[in-house]
């Protein structure tokens, strides 16, 4: 038995049967070389996998740029400002799309952003405690059910609810009054801008309230407490001390469920009503970029008509990006702060 | 074979240290650095073979970085540096060359908190062993059951191999953390504060685990506890801020120690 | 003292619009779920699971979307599930201090909110405008697309959980790095990473927009991935907008085929998760 070490077998004498079989550390040597090949190769995977979350994103850019020249080195600026769709004539413009999706989003922020906070006030201040987890997870199960069934339940169910009971009470009441008479010009097809608006706030309070209630989690108890110690009530505190201090957060999370809503497509396309025309009242048909390119994309003919959807696309692909950078910026600012 | 009698630079700790000794380990000026914060300032300090050394200091002292300086742990963090020379045997531990697995497999660790893996117990041990060599299941069987009696742990657990090592009881968990660093069959082992997490029973057997052990290992120990540090070692050093203030045998340095800072702390005056 | 009554009636109305916010949240939830099931359970029968989609007018079932949908959530998820893996290991792992890391982390966020109608335009620029037709595979890629940023986030949340005492055990016995990952790292975080690919398939289930113009529809039985294939979602969309009373018929009980299996799977990656922090 040869050691071409120096080192004595001190291990091995606390285990019997080592110095037999093997010669301890250039054997070692020898499989941790081995392994190091191996190492050094997974650790290049999970590099270049990383690199592929960016080269999909740079992939998005560089498709839909691609796609739409065509489109934009027809029509220039004007594509962004003309409000004529027309495949018979190959006149192409985005403005109907674009003010359906700026409408339709904005709807479902001013329903969406009020409820989810108040949800989230009442998760984080009055719910009993083992009742906070159930509504928590029934909230974000809403979250989960697929755009298509809210899109399916919209047309059969919501819109023609709101065609025979609301729309007709709205149109009545602000019949005569100027501005809200033009806003809420009938007749009530029961599909149309509110509708979609609608759907999109049920689909995004999810994520307005988790989030909110996660960042009114995180405001420091002391602080709250100092208020509750003046007299304050818990509306007063929620108001003065929670809102102020949870703001970047609350923010982010509403920028957040924006970017959902500027880019759902089936929901909306389900209810929209596929109009391309900018009207006055949000009972009018609509459409907005996404549901456009899902009804016409597979049966544009042409390649600039197809080039026209996917410049559709690109416009929208900007303005999410936009705002999801925007979320995740504050977010994460909001995390910077609450980590350090 | 390198029996190196002892020579260290510290001449007022060196007193009274018998000769005869072999200096597995060698810190020499070593400084520590984490972003530009220098947390050991210049220690030289020998580990002796087949000896225990116990680090005692109050915490945030650096026993916990001098420690994590000897197997390069600190290497798995960004902004952390060692500047200095330290030697296992002619080796040279800081080298950029060195390859730190190899260094790791020599230089076995235990933690302040038990950490088994989440797997059974046979495979926490099992897992070291399969690293460096392809074994018989017999064989391998056999490995995981001398480890395990090493570790004072086989009677206690020999009936439930598979179970999780999470389902063990703190102290046990501990144990077998000892069991599979001796798997490894390293040549020094370190315990960061290993008592630390334990009822007073399991630091008992832990404690007298050590004593066997330094038989066939080079031993270093960080702990808080002064009387730990007494009951286990043979030589103390005691730092503080960043600094070795004094090292020698522990009967010694625990009864006469030379410096008033030393004197202070372990007659409790502060820490 | 009038102050006082204003303030606390202030406070009243604003606590009982929560609570009546909270009711208005929930109501939509039971709501839509009641006339799922109410709607889709009159047409639930075996012929839905044995027969294809039928032509308007007579009676058919969903056999051939059912296996379109399995086969692509399959497979977009054994493209997806790796690469993600992967790159939420080099961002907990390697790259946890480094830059790389952090731009991956917010473009991956990005991409997780992405509008998946996009996805569908880019995988469509990408291989059914180049190949010259739809395909299986082109819907399978488009949600694979959805998949990795889903799988990545989880991957990387849920590593960064594991503490690194454990890692530092691992290296202490001189594991390699990729050893310490794959065998200890992801073993600690097993749970929650299956609980993200759960996740990633309930997400991707009820995907349509990104199927609308990659893998197309298919009125009959195909299980071929190099031309178009049928998937539940988008025979619910055709169906659904079609004037077909027996189509439409067909389309809520796909509908409420593919909520039952979105929701039985994020309860069971939510039990997955709790079960985690338990232990």
């Amino acid at each position: 038995m040869q050691r071409p070490n120096r080192r004595e077998p001190v291990v091995d004498v606390a285990l019997p049967g080592d110095a037999v079989l093997v010669s301890g550390p250039v054997e070692r040597a020898r499989a941790l070389r081995r392994l190091r090949v191996r190492d050094a190769a997974f650790r290049h995977l999970t590099r270049l996998a990383a690199g592929a979350v960016l080269a999909i994103l740079g992939g998005i850019v560089v498709a839909l740029v691609q796609g739409a020249w065509p489109a934009f080195s027809r029509f220039g600026f004007d594509f962004l400002i003309t409000e004529s769709w027309n495949p018979v004539t190959e006149k192409f413009g985005a403005i109907a799309p674009i003010y359906g999706t700026v409408v339709t989003s904005f709807i479902a922020m001013v329903v969406a952003v009020p409820v989810g906070l108040f949800i989230a006030l009442f998760l984080t201040e009055l719910c009993p405690r083992w009742l906070r987890r159930p509504i928590g997870i029934a909230i974000e199960l809403l979250a989960g059910i697929p755009s298509i069934i809210y899109g399916i339940w919209g047309l059969f169910v919501f819109a023609p609810f709101l065609q025979q009971y609301v729309q007709p009470v709205i149109i009545d009441l602000f019949g005569g009054v100027p501005l809200l008479s033009t806003l809420f010009a009938g007749p009530p097809y029961g599909i149309g801008l509110l509708t979609a608006g609608l759907i999109l706030a049920i689909m995004i309070l999810p994520f307005i309230t988790s989030i909110s209630r996660d960042v009114f989690d995180a405001v420091p108890s002391v602080l709250k407490e100092a208020a509750y110690g003046i007299g304050c009530t818990t509306w007063e505190v929620m108001w003065h001390v929670v809102l102020p201090y949870a703001r970047v957060g609350v923010i982010g999370g509403v920028m957040l469920g924006l970017g959902r809503a500027l880019g759902e497509t089936m929901a909306v396309t389900f209810v929209i009503g596929n109009a391309h025309r900018i009207a006055g009242s949000i009972f009018a048909p609509g459409t907005t970029i996404s549901a456009t390119i899902a009804n016409e994309f597979t049966e544009a003919v042409g390649d600039l008509y197809t080039s026209a959807l996917i410049a559709l696309g690109l416009i929208l692909f900007v303005i999410t990006f936009v705002v999801l950078a925007l979320a995740r910026y504050l977010l994460m600012r909001l995390n910077a702060r609450v980590g350090g | 074979m390198t029996v190196a009698t002892y020579t260290t630079p510290m001449t007022a700790a060196a007193v009274g240290i018998p000769a005869g000794l072999r200096e597995k380990i060698s810190i020499r000026n070593l400084d520590f650095f984490y972003g530009e914060h220098r947390a050991l300032k210049n220690i030289s300090v020998p580990l002796y073979h087949g000896k225990v050394t116990a680090f005692i200091g109050p915490s945030g002292c650096g026993k916990s970085t001098l420690l994590r300086v000897l197997n390069r742990m600190y290497d798995l963090y960004p902004n952390q540096r060692a500047v200095g020379k330290v030697t296992l045997d002619d080796e040279d531990i800081l080298s950029p060359a060195q390859d730190l697995n190899l260094l790791r497999a020599k230089v076995g660790m235990v933690f302040q908190k038990p950490t088994p893996f989440p797997m059974s117990i046979y495979e926490n041990i099992a897992f070291g062993i399969r690293l460096y060599e392809r074994l018989p299941k017999s064989e391998l069987d056999s490995k995981v059951e001398q480890a395990l009696i090493r570790a004072a742990l086989w009677d206690e657990v020999k009936d439930k191999l598979h179970a999780s090592g999470l389902s063990l009881s703190g102290g046990q968990q501990q144990r077998l953390c000892i069991a599979r660093t001796v798997a490894v069959r390293p040549e020094v082992i370190l315990f960061d504060e290993p008592c630390s997490a334990l009822d007073p029973i399991s630091t008992a057997k832990i404690e007298e685990l050590i004593d066997e052990l330094k038989d066939d290992y080079t031993i270093a120990i960080v702990t808080h506890n002064m009387q730990q540090a007494a009951r286990v070692s043979d030589f103390t050093a005691f730092m503080y801020l960043g600094e070795l203030i004094e090292f020698g045998e522990t009967t010694r340095l625990f009864t006469s120690p030379s410096d008033p800072r030393t004197q202070d702390y372990i007659t409790g005056r502060f820490g | 003292m009038a102050l006082y009554h204003v303030r606390r009636r202030r406070n009243r109305i604003a606590l009982g619009l929560a609570v009546a916010a909270t009711g208005f949240g929930l109501a939509w939830l039971i709501i839509i779920l009641g006339v799922l099931l109410w709607e889709g359970l009159s047409g639930l029968s075996l012929a839905v699971f044995t027969r294809m989609t039928p032509p308007p007018g007579s009676a058919g079932g969903l056999l051939n979307p059912i296996v379109g949908s399995l086969i692509l959530t399959f497979l977009a998820i054994l493209i997806g599930t790796p690469i993600g893996i992967l790159a939420g290991t080099y961002m907990a792992e390697y790259g946890r201090y480094s830059r790389l890391t952090s731009v991956v982390r917010f473009i991956n966020d990005i991409l997780l909110s992405a509008p998946s109608i996009v996805i569908g335009l880019f995988v469509y620029e990408v291989m059914v405008a180049r190949m010259g037709h739809f395909s299986g595979w082109a819907g399978a890629a488009a949600l694979a697309v959805i998949v990795i940023p889903v799988v990545v986030r989880t991957t990387e949340d849920m590593l960064t959980l594991v503490p690194d005492t454990l890692r530092e055990a691992a290296a202490s016995i001189g594991l390699p790095r990729s050893l310490m990952i794959t065998k200890v790292a992801y073993r600690a975080a097993r749970a929650g990473m299956i609980t993200g690919v759960l996740l990633a398939i309930a997400r991707i289930s009820g995907e349509t927009a990104p199927l609308l113009f990659t893998a197309l529809n298919n009125q009959f039985w195909s299980v071929d991935m190099n031309g178009p294939i049928a998937s539940l979602p988008v025979v619910i969309f055709q169906f659904a907008l079609s004037p077909y009373h027996d189509w439409q018929r067909l389309a809520w009980t796909g509908a409420l085929i593919i909520t039952m299996a979105v929701l039985a799977l994020s309860i069971l990656a939510r039990l997955l998760a709790a079960q985690r922090r338990a232990s």
